[in-house]
Parts: structure tokens; sequence; C-alpha cells
């Protein structure tokens, strides 16, 4: 009886992560290009885009190591870009 | 607190008239404090005083101080305490070369302008002084500062609406599934959805009410722009775009010295080409510049140097 118990938690909690996950994922993604706007937006220097001026840079910089791996993450998958949006919305 | 600044082509006679702007005020105002500062690189404030100035504050008399600002030692300074405060923040992403970036940001387009405005905001903070006067560098750098208050809240004010959605998603997948994580280098960081505790958009906010009292002030009255000028057509040329480019920003001029005026009975042949033209630059700034008050100041024999000769070149030039 408990092992049935323990069981049937186990896929309750995993049908809830599943859907914790599908409900989040699009925001996720969202949320990630929209880091990577922000950093492209203020490390432009990198890319050869207009840059807001120096001293918003210099403020912002020392905090910005979140933005700039996504920006370098998202770059290196930018050859595989069709791909990741034919994964986001599950197009087979 | 007032502020004076004094801008012009090269050659015009900006530190001549503000340090002698700067004597006269301090003169005939003995309950306040003056400082006089000079943001151009390539100085020459201390040759008007005939006193040698540094990068520190020196008491000239009473009540009035001078300062060279060494703007180049104050890049140096800043972006040195910048780089050890980003190579050690961002030492999981040394893999990327981006120590070596920072290195660059010395380089950056517009670090100049951005130590000008530093240092204004520096001097600014002082409570010791009730007016400064600065000797500006050439006019594209000074107008380019005088608008970056202005140009830097456009940018403030986007950047946090960006960055106020990152911090909404993050607060949705937060709701969801607890506190977001993520993996920088080795290390794991847990991302704040707090806009008080985001250290981006406290400094974004920061530095945005920074500019706006920045940008107010330099609208205000309590700014007041002096253009140096001479008879000449293109300089002439130069001061109706100083006009023009701060009028785009809301920052009025106060006054224009038309400095270098030629006053002959009977002038020689040689010049009388450039009496001509003077005369024409004069009666079209006259007509074309409509509410700046225009103070002619002639050609001198001599430069006045020194305290006791600027404080009569006020008296009998700058002072109405």
């Amino acid at each position: 009886m408990k092992k049935l118990f323990d069981l049937l938690k186990k896929i309750f909690k995993g049908l809830d992560i599943g859907l914790r996950e599908v409900s989040t994922s699009l925001i996720e993604k969202e949320l990630e290009e929209t880091e990577n706007v922000f950093a492209l937006l203020t490390m432009g220097a990198f890319a050869g885009i207009p840059s807001p001026p120096t001293g918003i840079i210099l403020r912002i910089l020392p905090y910005m190591q979140r933005e700039i791996y996504v920006m370098i993450a998202r770059s290196k998958n930018i050859d595989d870009a069709l791909a990741e949006i034919v994964g986001i919305f599950s197009i087979e | 607190m007032d502020i004076y600044f004094f801008l012009g082509k090269g050659g015009t006679g900006k530190t001549t008239i503000s340090a002698s702007f700067s004597v006269g005020l301090s003169h005939y105002n003995k309950d306040s404090n003056f400082l006089i500062a000079s943001l151009d690189p390539a100085h020459n404030l201390g040759d008007a005083f005939n006193i040698e100035l540094s990068n520190k504050i020196k008491k000239l008399t009473e009540n009035l101080s001078a300062i060279e600002v060494d703007l180049e030692k104050m890049i140096k300074e800043y972006l040195n305490d910048l780089s050890t405060n980003l190579k050690y923040t961002y030492k999981y992403l040394t893999s990327f070369n981006l120590d070596k970036y920072f290195d660059v940001l010395r380089y950056s387009p517009g670090i100049e302008e951005n130590a000008v405005l530093e240092s204004i905001k520096k001097f600014l903070k002082m409570n010791e002084f009730d007016a400064l006067i600065f000797d500006t560098p050439p006019t594209g750098i000074t107008t380019r500062v005088l608008a970056l208050p202005k140009l830097t809240l456009i940018w403030t004010k986007r950047l946090m609406d960006i960055r106020r959605k990152i911090l909404d998603r993050r607060k949705m997948i937060e709701n969801v599934k607890g506190k977001t994580e993520a993996i920088i280098g080795d290390e794991v960081i847990t991302l704040t959805a707090d806009e008080k505790e985001d250290q981006i958009m406290i400094e974004l906010v920061n530095y945005s009410k920074e500019m706006e009292d920045l940008m107010k002030l330099f609208q205000s009255d309590l700014t007041k722009i002096n253009i140096v000028t001479m008879p000449e057509d293109l300089a002439l040329f130069e001061t109706k775009r100083i006009i023009e480019s701060l009028n785009k920003f809301n920052i009025k001029v106060n006054k224009i010295y038309l400095n270098k005026y030629l006053i002959f009975d009977n002038p020689p042949e040689v010049i009388e080409g450039k009496i001509i033209e003077q005369d024409r630059v004069i009666e079209k700034m006259r007509e074309e510049i409509k509410n700046i008050s225009i103070k002619d100041i002639p050609l001198l024999s001599q430069s006045p140097r020194g305290i006791e000769d600027l404080l009569k070149f006020y008296d009998n030039y700058i002072l109405e």
C-alpha cells in the first residue's frame, strides 16, 4: 500500500513538474530573448550596433555577467535559430 | 549654486574672459566662495592667472579658488577601479577573453564627455562654493556634455522598460517554479525578480535620477551659458550653431562676449578688409541673435595676466 502511495506521489509530482515546465517554457524563452536584447543594447560594441552613452554602460557593467552569458550562449546557437523556434512551438 | 560656463571656438579668449569674470565676481561678492575650473585638456588657466595650477584646488584669493582638472588622470583612475571590479566579477568569463575587452574601455567613444560630466558632478557636490565657473574644452565636446543628461535619460528610460519586462517575466516563472537559478561558470546564482534587489535596475534608477537633476539644473536659470566669440564669419557660424544645438535640449544661452573687436580711428590699409568683415559680422549678429545680450570687448595690445590685470579687465569690459 505504501509503495503504491509513493508511486502515485511520484507520478503526480512528475506531472506537476511537467505541467509547470510547459506553462513557463514560452515565458522562459521570452525572458531569455529579452535578456539577450538588453545585453545587445548595452553591450552593442560587441556587435557593432549603436551603444547608449558610456556613462550608463560604466555604471551597469559590473552587474551584467548574467546578460553577457546569455548573449554569448545565444550567439553560439544563432545558426540554428529556426530549429529553436520549431522546438518552442512543438512543430513536428 | 550658480554655474557659469564659457564656451566658444578655440582662440576666442574663453580662458581670459572666464578668469577675469571669476576674479571680478569674487572681488565684488566677498561673502561668497567661488571656484573656477578648467575642463579643457589643453589647460592655460594657470597662464591667465600667472600662477601654476594643478589637479588640486588652489586658493588664489580669500574667496576664489582654481583648478585645472586632469581629465586623462581621472579617466585612468576611474577605469582602473572599474577594471579591477569587473575582472573580479567576471572571473568566470575569462575563458571568453572578456577581460581584454575591459582594457579597451579607455578608448570607448564618449569617454571624455563622460569624464567632463563626472567632473562637473563632483564640483556640484562640494558644499564649500557658492558659484562655479567653468572654462570649457572645445565647443564640440562641451555642447555634447551639456546635452548628455537629456540623451542619457532617453536611454535609461528605455533600458528600465526592458529591465522591468525581464523582472516581470522572472516573477511569473518564480510564481510557478520558484526562484530562478542560473549557472555562470561553475557557480549557481539565484536571480532576483525584485526591482529593489536587482543591481542593474538600482543603478539605472540612480543614474537616471542623477541625470534628471543635472538636466534640470542645466535648463534652469542657475546655469548661465556664455559664448565667447570674435567678429569673424566662422566664429559667427559657430556661435549660431552652439545656440541652435543647445536650444534643442532647452538650454538657453545667457550672454555673448564679442571679443577681440578691432577699434581704429584711421585703420591701416592692410586691415581695412578685416574691419569691413568685422562690421558686417557684428551687424549680422545683432540682426540674427535677438534675445541674447552681446557684450563687446576690444582687442587689447596686451592680454591681461595675473589677478590685478584680470580685475582691471573685468572693471573695464565685463562689469555692467
